[in-house]
């Protein structure tokens, strides 16, 4: 067993912009003097703040007593001296013991305080992790897989490969992905409770004991880097607010010569016959709405950029629209339906628009739903599905 | 016969994986407790509830263990290490050949760590100590992963038995 494989280098690192003091990865010295030079660092960063010092541990993933004391020790001396400073120390309720070790030291001195970073970071994570958005979750799941099934193996899908589903949402991509293609594992994480619990339920119930569901920030994940073949992040970084940061941790996880895999929407060109004009106005309010919670629901054909920015080579871009056709239009409609009722319903109230715009911008969904039910109608919802490979 | 056998208390626990090395060699490096807390994590978590966050809260008790060999065992004999499972439980057995002098100190902390002023102890350890003792370790085991800790003696070995509720901490 090499070191390097089983442990990052650890990363500590002080942001004087923001006062913010980052520990990362794994910290499990011997001696204080292995750590030596980070201490060093650490206090010059104390000497240099004003005011309030945050110290990040979201990213730590193990730390060791002997360093806990030693870094512990200075934060303590320095309350100690410094009456002018606080600090305040950011756990993940994602990384368990950080949590439940660190808040001793708020019990120690009251010039600390330990916060939990959780979801209410992100602006518009209360409305995707909402149980609301299960049936949404559900029905997209089984209208985009017709055309998934057959687009995965160019993306780098295909038996025996492991494979991470992040932002699995409630599990349903990854029972579809063991049942036809039978990758060798799966690890399939999300941040939303409720989702998980759901996508452990249907697990359950099915019999499947193999897939790996996880709780976890896909920005600041637990997950090792270089461990997955295969790599799949669908509809989520349109709804973060920064996706650039959500690719780089798909790339780290990501095996060199492995494949990272994203589909995203470009929702002002969902469409509709008839009552065009209407579909099309209400979808375009859907990009600006999504935009105000800092959500591109517009990314799809941005898809290569950001895949090339990340540093990806072989980049594939493809489309395809789900339609009324594909199926049963009643799916089409329902999907449309919990459209309306999170995004009319919930988030353009949460934005204080007027009554008026919601009823013009819920009839747009209403005559979406009207054209994929009517006898000659012809109703579509657009979506990319982009892959990069990560280079050796 | 092993202790497990012996025990008929423990015979709910069912083994998941163990270990056992010359502790020559498992002394030989340090990087040795990180390397085998992360394998072994990794290999028993599999199948709970949350595998990986279950891995790193695991991880993270085991190698402060295994640290505690570490740094207190003696260079002959053989370290082991058993997990065994019951319910949302695991449990640790860690044995290794310690000095009569280390022994009665282990025994003294582990008696420490059921005590009421534990939490106390813990928190002035941290606000004071240098460097943090076995003993500090063992409290941190018993204040921060819930963990109930006993001792075997059987000359010239030592095995610590931790009992570690994860499963509910992490689901």
């Amino acid at each position: 067993m090499s070191t390097a494989i089983l442990s990052a280098p650890f990363q500590a690192e002080f942001d004087a912009n923001s006062q913010e003091f980052a520990f990362a990865g794994v910290i499990r010295p011997r001696s204080v003097d292995e750590i030596s030079h980070s201490i060093s660092t650490f206090r010059n960063a104390i000497e240099e703040a004003r005011g309030v010092l945050y110290i990040n541990v979201k990213r730590l993933a193990q730390m060791n007593n002997t360093a806990f004391h030693a870094f512990s020790r200075v934060v303590l001396d320095a309350c100690r001296t410094r009456s002018d400073i606080r600090f305040v120390v950011v756990t993940s309720s994602v990384v368990g013991w950080t949590e439940r070790m660190f808040r001793h030291l708020g019990n120690i001195e009251p010039q600390i305080t330990v916060e939990v970073y959780d979801s209410k970071f992100y602006p518009g994570q209360s409305f995707v992790e909402d149980t609301s958005f299960i049936p949404i979750l559900r029905t997209q799941t089984k209208m985009t897989w017709r055309h998934e099934r057959t687009i995965l193996p160019r993306h780098g899908m295909r038996p025996g490969i492991v494979m991470a589903d992040i932002c699995c949402g409630i599990g349903d991509f990854a029972v579809l992905v063991r049942k036809e293609f039978q990758p060798a594992r799966i690890v399939a994480l999300d941040h939303s409770r409720a989702s998980l619990a759901y996508a452990r339920d249907v697990a359950t119930n099915f019999g499947i004991s193999d897939i790996e569901y996880t709780y976890g920030d896909a920005s600041e994940m637990l997950l090792e880097d270089n461990q997955f073949d295969l790599v799949t992040c669908r509809h989520s970084l349109q709804i973060f607010n920064q996706p650039d940061l959500l690719l780089k941790e798909l790339y780290r996880i990501c095996k060199p010569g492995g494949r990272v895999y994203i589909t995203n929407e470009k929702n002002s060109h969902c469409l509709g016959e008839p009552r065009a004009q209407s579909i099309q106005w209400t979808y375009n309010e859907v990009a600006k709405l999504f935009s105000h919670f800092e959500m591109d629901v517009e990314l799809g054909p941005k898809s290569r950029r950001y895949l090339a920015d990340a540093g990806f080579d072989d980049i594939l871009v493809e489309s395809f629209m789900v339609t009324n056709l594909d199926g049963e239009p009643q799916d089409f409609a329902d999907v449309i339906t919990a459209w309306e009722n999170v995004y009319a319903g919930e988030m353009a109230v949460k934005r204080g628009d007027p009554p008026e715009f919601i009823e013009r911008f819920r009839q747009g969904f209403r005559d979406h739903i009207f054209a994929a039910l009517h006898p000659k109608g012809y109703a579509g919802w657009p979506i990319w599905a982009a892959s990069g490979r990560k280079p050796l | 016969m092993n202790a497990a056998q012996r025990q008929p208390a423990e015979t709910k626990f069912e083994p998941l994986l163990q270990f056992e090395m010359e502790m020559g060699t498992f002394l030989s490096d340090w990087h040795h407790c990180d390397q085998l807390s992360t394998y072994m994590a990794r290999m028993i978590s599999h199948n709970r509830t949350d595998p990986v966050r279950h891995s790193n809260f695991f991880s993270s008790a085991l190698n402060e263990l295994l640290e505690v060999s570490f740094r207190g065992g003696s260079p002959e004999g053989r370290i082991g290490c058993a997990v065994y499972r019951q319910g949302p439980m695991e449990r640790v057995k860690l044995s290794f050949p310690c000095p009569p002098r280390q022994r009665r100190f282990f025994r003294e902390a582990v008696a420490r760590t059921r005590k009421d002023d534990a939490y106390a102890r813990y928190l002035d350890a941290i606000s004071t100590d240098l460097a943090p003792s076995r003993e500090v370790i063992l409290l941190d085991l018993a204040i921060n992963f819930d963990a109930e800790i006993r001792l075997e003696e059987d000359e010239p070995s030592i095995t610590i038995i931790v009992d570690l509720p994860l499963e509910g901490i992490v689901s």
